[in-house]
């Protein structure tokens, strides 16, 4: 077989696409898949793979066309993507779709990221500084506990005003604290 | 500073063949995907939003210039030749999705060129680090900066119990992907990848070859990366990359001890054909190119080779693409015009690269 780019050189190299759900494949010789599809191209693969995943995992892939358009679908408000166009695509339209599709969410999350559904880790400025209050306030009251325990009372008189302030801080919105 | 400067022959900073573990590791990679509240994501925005988008990602960072102590330019897209773009997809500082995309869409680069931010790619902001060797926490460090200096002045798309929302849910949550790419060529020889692969795998981390497919790779590099960005925080995921990279290092050494053990003259034999080849042929593909010069690397790299510098080597990988050799020829060329062109860049590269020590002679 020759390359369908440059029709010179012998094909070696098979890519698959998926575009509007069909696939396609294209051979390429070395150099013109190299130049088509350059080492830097990531996660190529994972549109075609995580489409099959999602589609496998809810059961749409044999399902006849008009079927699927008879079922109630959800609809992101934001973007209008409905639930089944994110499945197509492996994609979301927009943030809101998070939002729009919460409980389907985490049955799709599991399976690509081996079993979590929920973050952890880094958080932006506003959210980062609730999650470090409500930390603080934990590790506060964990310690006033302690103080009341062994009788250090005015220990613990200190540590429920810090616990208060703490809380106060939380209930205005995290902003007051600086970032440091 | 003209674009022009990123677009020549001269080196990106990680081809430099420095940081640890410069001779297995080539390059670190690290990349956030980050999105702007109030936008829909690329695959579904309009124009008009692509627009404001650019517009306030790139004011936001050229504007920061001094806190990063790093000086950025901003390069339109759409501004570009289309051989000019795949330039830069060859020199790794932009993605062939962006390249191709009709939206506006722009990149900030790094006079250095260590970090490039792809605006309006699949996500509005993609942060990237590249920086040369193994240098995981380096490349983090420098990402963690940036993001942090457009987080104060744009409003993020976050979700407390999600993370980062990104528009595939492979990157949903941290939105951070670590990569290391490796020149593993013992490890080829004696058939021990697949076997790697499927181990790696299993750990929540993916091997790829050039093309994505895991056993033979062009040139026997490899790239290693986390696969999962959901419930693992930041400082795990690289923990995670640099532990199983320090192990395949391991592996590869002791890989190219028992090939030097035990068929030491038919690796030196390859190894030599090999320089010999970059240095005579008049006829060269990518894939024989990429082979010849991983020989020459592992010959560098045992001690084997003397008189070749492994930069040279590095540049050769990214300039013998079929952009940047008709960048450099000024000219279009076909296929077969390549292969030669190709063959002529390689011997003149190399002849650069070659130090006269070995005569003994002493060098001022
Ligand atoms: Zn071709
Ligand atoms: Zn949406």
């Amino acid at each position: 077989m020759i390359c369908e780019n440059c029709k010179q050189r012998p094909a070696k190299v098979t890519v698959t696409q998926v575009h509007n759900g069909e696939h396609f494949e294209r051979h390429y010789c070395e150099v013109c898949a190299n130049s088509l599809h350059p080492f830097y191209v990531e996660y190529k693969h994972d549109p075609l793979s995580l489409h099959q995943l999602l589609s496998n995992w809810f059961n749409h892939a044999d399902q006849p066309v008009h079927q699927k358009q008879n079922r109630p679908q959800l609809v992101c408000d934001e973007c209008g993507w409905s639930i089944q166009r994110f499945l197509d695509e492996g994609k979301f339209g927009c943030a809101s779709c998070y939002t729009s599709f919460r409980k389907q969410l985490p049955n799709v999350l599991k399976r690509l990221h081996n079993g979590n559904t929920s973050h952890v880790g880094k958080a932006p400025g506003a959210f980062g500084e609730k999650l470090k209050l409500k930390k603080q306030i934990e590790a506060v009251r964990l310690q006033l506990k302690e103080a009341i325990e062994v009788e250090r009372f005015e220990e613990a008189a200190k540590l429920r005003d810090e616990a208060r302030e703490l809380e106060s801080k939380l209930a205005a919105g995290g902003d007051e604290t600086h970032v440091d | 500073m003209s674009i022009e400067r990123f677009l020549d022959n001269s080196p990106s900073s990680w081809m430099a063949g420095i940081g640890e573990h410069s001779d297995i590791v080539m390059s670190t990679r690290i990349r956030l995907a980050r999105n702007l509240n109030g936008y829909r994501f690329p695959l579904a925005f309009t124009e008009d939003e692509a627009h404001k988008i650019d517009q306030s990602v790139s004011a936001t960072l050229l504007d920061a210039n001094e806190d990063l102590h790093k000086h950025f330019s901003s390069i339109q897209i759409k501004d570009l030749s289309e051989l000019s773009r795949q330039v830069l997809v060859e020199k790794h500082l932009i993605s062939p999705k962006l390249a191709n995309s009709p939206m506006t869409g722009s990149v900030l680069l790094s006079d250095d060129e260590s970090v490039s931010v792809m605006v309006n790619e699949e996500d509005h902001i993609r942060i990237q680090c590249l920086f040369p060797g193994l240098q995981i926490q380096e490349a983090y460090t420098q990402a963690d900066a940036i993001d942090g200096l457009l987080e104060k002045e744009l409003p993020y798309a976050f979700d407390e119990q999600f993370g980062y929302l990104t528009s595939c849910p492979t990157n949903t949550g941290t939105g951070l992907r670590a990569s290391v790419m490796m020149h593993l060529p013992a490890l080829t020889m004696t058939k021990q990848m697949n076997r790697i692969v499927t181990i790696i795998s299993r750990l929540g981390m993916v091997v790829r070859g050039i093309y994505g497919e895991g056993s033979e790779a062009l040139g026997n590099v490899y790239q290693v990366s986390n696969q999962t960005t959901l419930g693992k925080p930041e400082e795990d995921i690289l923990a995670d990359l640099q532990s199983i990279t320090e192990q395949i290092i391991q592996k590869e050494r002791e890989a190219r001890n028992a090939l030097l053990k035990h068929s030491s003259n038919t690796l030196e034999d390859r190894l030599y054909r090999s320089l010999g080849t970059l240095s005579y042929a008049r006829i060269m593909t990518t894939d024989e190119a990429a082979t010849c010069l991983s020989d020459v690397r592992l010959g560098i790299d045992i001690g084997l080779i003397k008189d070749v510098d492994v930069t040279i080597l590095n540049e050769c990988m990214v300039f013998m693409q079929p952009g940047f050799l008709q960048q450099y020829a000024g000219t279009t060329l076909n296929a077969s015009e390549r292969d030669m062109f190709r063959a002529k860049l390689l011997r003149e590269r190399l002849q650069m690269g070659v130090t006269p020590k070995t005569k003994g002679e002493e060098l001022t």
